[in-house]
């Protein structure tokens, strides 16, 4: 028998116990990525191509604050600024509920300008300019609500005092969150009597490097008007969102310390129980003339193996159901990505590793540190 | 015939090392439950905490949240004046038309920046929220850009101190006062003089009015009054009604609680499920004799299923020990009803207490389960010969 052979038939030879151990480090491990996975979703905002040269620019009170019209054509007169788009939020239901997608009242020539990632067939996109009441939609709402060019859509106001009838003229893809309504803010504009508002401005900049140049140029602009505005790259302006969460990274980086410990503790307490049921053949061995060294080989390999088989099930689980299971459309599309990195899969091998050898050590001490005698006394 | 429950509570006591083990395992599962829920129930209490009997809370048809509401300015004359809204001594009407508006202020120690409610009330408004109450510095004036400041928010954000000034937009407030709102939704505002609220931030409109009435008979008179009236295109409810439906922000914590606690307790589930096997292997012998003496195979499986139970049953009770330290403390998150910070507090209710050890009562059962109906099974002259 090779000493692998001998390792592999110990770690197997209560087969119960071995199921056990493994589905436990399996389970917590799949719990530890899935936890990383949520944080992820929630505390880093999705990158994408144009996301680089794009500011946004909002009321400096908050973003419930609108900002007058006609500030565009101050924007547009700033030297590196390409193109200028009222970006308007609705928040309206649609077929009587909450829904997972926003609608934003956009001026479709220049968001088609502006938003180069969104792939968009070229007579739909005529449409879209074409039609006062037109709208296009992402592919993850169509797919959800079956909706097709030449549908209507009725949004119905909460945040605004008035519905939309929208015709989809297009449906496009290729942005990191295809679940968005773009509309034309004219119809916003009469809808709501006149106009004169706009939520946020959403701006390309010739370069990313005038980026910076650019949001203090508009800051300085408005600065002491009675409408002051914040202008700062999209990326950074997700990531104020983001850090109105608060204290939800905290508690899931918490939680997840705490399944990390749970993991090992239980694990630690399988392996080194299963150890000390085999006391007496541990002080064979002993006698026999095996070195500590070997026999702490032994139980660590045994340990080790369990926890990486235990991996392999709960990473190769996880990172397999968020990879072919469509996980994001079955949550509602609330997180647009959920995915495995490969960080994540490191971080979980790289737990049960360390999980391995933590609960080898207990076991492994107290076999060396038996006499022969003693051991071979353990009744249990 | 029954084992006595001495028997296995004491047996739980004996494999000490993999009992520990166990008993922190379902601890930990209990407290990270119990926390998680603790939240959401803060979140739930704080607005179901919130507004006076009597009070009726006026918003556009169709808005959802206060914030997003509007009622305008002949709206209101004609709300204050109809029949049923008391009045004050004075003999004007117990109404105030409030605007609310969202400002991103940052956080304390530079924790970037988060979205607070303002809240501009009238002349009346203070009166008609009995549960608020001023601990420091005074009221603020009509007319001037000063604010009170709840003192729990006060906690959360820079430049919020009594005497201190912070700016928003072109504009510096003055932070004159504290108050405490008994845990309820207003401790998440920034209360000031609602013209003035209206004239810094532009509002031509209210975004609600509160008014309080006479009567529960006058209240009734009053919705339907209201709710009939095409013209005015409002609506009208119950001020702690309401609160009671601003619950969005609790749904998706609940749920992650619930998911939390059954992919932990899977885990939980088979180190119990060990410990009781690792326990029944240990006592084949013992289990043979008490067949032996007469004992049934029902009354063992049913003994081995309470150790188990119990054995959870510790964990869960230092699992709820473990989560109260964590009871009444503050801790703000994002609301989802109008996208401002929200302060609440852990709450550790006795019911929760009761789901936590039910929870670990259920862990245990489940975990015990294939055990014990192995140690039903065993064949009595086999066990009572192995050693």
């Amino acid at each position: 028998m090779t000493t692998l052979g001998f390792i592999a038939k110990n770690a197997l030879r209560n087969k119960r116990r071995a199921i056990l151990s493994v589905g436990s480090v399996a389970a917590s491990l799949f719990l530890f990525i899935i936890l990383q996975v949520g944080v992820r979703e929630l505390t880093l905002p999705v990158e994408d191509v144009g996301s680089a040269s794009r500011v946004i620019a909002r009321n400096r009170i908050s973003l419930g604050q609108l900002l007058p019209a006609k500030q565009k054509p101050t924007i547009e007169r700033i030297p590196g600024v390409e193109v200028v788009s009222p970006f308007t939020w609705f928040g309206g239901k649609f077929r009587g509920e909450e829904v997972m997608f926003a609608q934003f009242a956009v001026d479709p020539d220049a968001f088609l300008k502006i938003s180069v990632d969104a792939h968009i067939p070229a007579e739909q996109a005529q449409a879209f300019t074409a039609d006062r009441r037109a709208c296009i939609v992402g592919k993850d709402t169509a797919a959800k609500y079956k909706l097709k060019v030449g549908d209507r859509m009725m949004i119905e106001g909460t945040y605004w005092p008035f519905d939309l009838e929208l015709h989809v003229a297009g449906i496009y893809s290729g942005t990191p969150d295809d679940r968005n309504i773009f509309f034309n803010h004219k119809y916003l504009d009469e809808a709501s009597g006149g106009g004169g508002q706009v939520g946020t401005w959403w701006i390309k900049v010739r370069s990313p490097e005038e980026v910076g140049p650019v949001t203090s140029a508009i800051d300085k602009a408005f600065m002491n008007t009675s409408a002051e505005v914040r202008a700062e790259t999209e990326r950074a302006f997700q990531l104020g969102f983001i850090s109105m969460w608060g204290n939800i990274k905290t508690l899931i980086s918490a939680i997840s310390s705490v399944v990390v410990f749970t993991l090992i503790l239980v694990s630690a307490s399988t392996m080194s129980m299963a150890i000390r049921e085999r006391f007496r053949e541990l002080a064979v061995l002993k006698a026999l003339g095996f070195r500590r060294r070997e026999l702490f080989g032994f139980i660590l390999a045994e340990s080790f193996g369990l926890s990486a088989l235990g991996a392999m099930l709960g990473v190769g689980g996880c990172w397999a159901l968020l990879t072919f299971v469509p996980a994001t459309t079955l949550t509602g599309n609330f997180f647009p990505t959920l995915e495995v990195t490969p960080r994540m899969l490191g971080l979980g091998s790289l737990v049960a590793a360390a999980l391995g050898i933590i609960s080898s050590l207990a076991p492994a001490i107290s076999v060396a540190r038996m006499s022969v005698v003693e051991g071979l006394k353990t009744l249990d | 015939m029954a084992l006595p429950i001495k028997y296995n509570v004491r047996n739980v006591f004996i494999r000490w090392r993999s009992t520990i083990a166990t008993i922190v395992g379902v601890a930990l599962v209990v407290a990270v439950y119990v926390l998680v829920q603790a939240l959401a129930v803060g979140l739930e209490s704080s607005s179901a905490n919130t507004g006076a009997p009597g009070n009726l809370l006026v918003m556009r048809k169709g808005s959802t949240a206060e914030s997003s509401s509007q009622v305008k300015l002949d709206q209101l004359r004609t709300i204050q004046y109809l029949d049923g809204v008391a009045k004050d001594t004075e003999g004007k009407p117990l109404v105030s038309g409030d605007v609310l508006i969202l400002i991103n202020l940052p956080r304390r120690e530079n924790k970037g920046e988060a979205n607070i409610l303002i809240r501009g009330i009238g002349a009346n408004g203070i009166k008609l929220r009995p549960q608020v109450a001023l601990m420091g510095g005074r009221w603020f004036r009509p007319g001037l850009r000063e604010v009170a400041i709840s003192k729990r928010l006060s906690a959360r954000f820079a430049n919020t101190g009594i005497g201190e000034k912070f700016k928003t937009g072109g504009h510096e407030m003055t932070v004159v006062g504290q108050f405490d709102a008994g845990s309820s939704a207003f401790d998440s505002e920034i209360w000031m003089d609602g013209d003035e609220a209206r004239s810094i931030f532009d509002r031509e409109n209210y975004s609600s009015v509160l008014l309080t009435t006479t009567s529960d008979l006058a209240a009734t008179n009053l919705i339907n009054r209201i709710e009939k009236d095409k013209t005015l295109s409002l609506k009208i409810v119950p001020e702690i009604g309401f609160y009671k439906t601003q619950t969005k922000t609790a749904g998706p914590i609940k749920f992650m609680g619930a998911f939390l606690a059954t992919a932990m307790s899977i885990g939980a589930i088979f180190a119990a499920m060990n410990t009781m096997y690792a326990s029944v292997g240990a006592r084949t012998r013992e289990v043979g004799t008490l067949r032996v003496l007469g004992f049934r195979r029902r009354t063992i499986l049913v003994s081995f299923l309470l150790e188990g139970a119990f054995l959870a049953l510790v964990g869960g009770v230092l699992g709820c020990l473990l989560a109260m330290p964590m009871n009444g403390l503050a801790t703000g998150t994002l609301s989802f009803d109008n996208f401002s910070e929200v302060v609440f507090e852990f709450r550790i209710t006795p019911r929760l207490w009761m789901n936590g050890l039910l929870f670990s009562v259920i862990v245990g059962l489940i975990g015990s389960l294939l055990p014990a109906i192995r140690a039903a099974r065993l064949p009595v002259i086999a066990s009572l010969k192995s050693i």
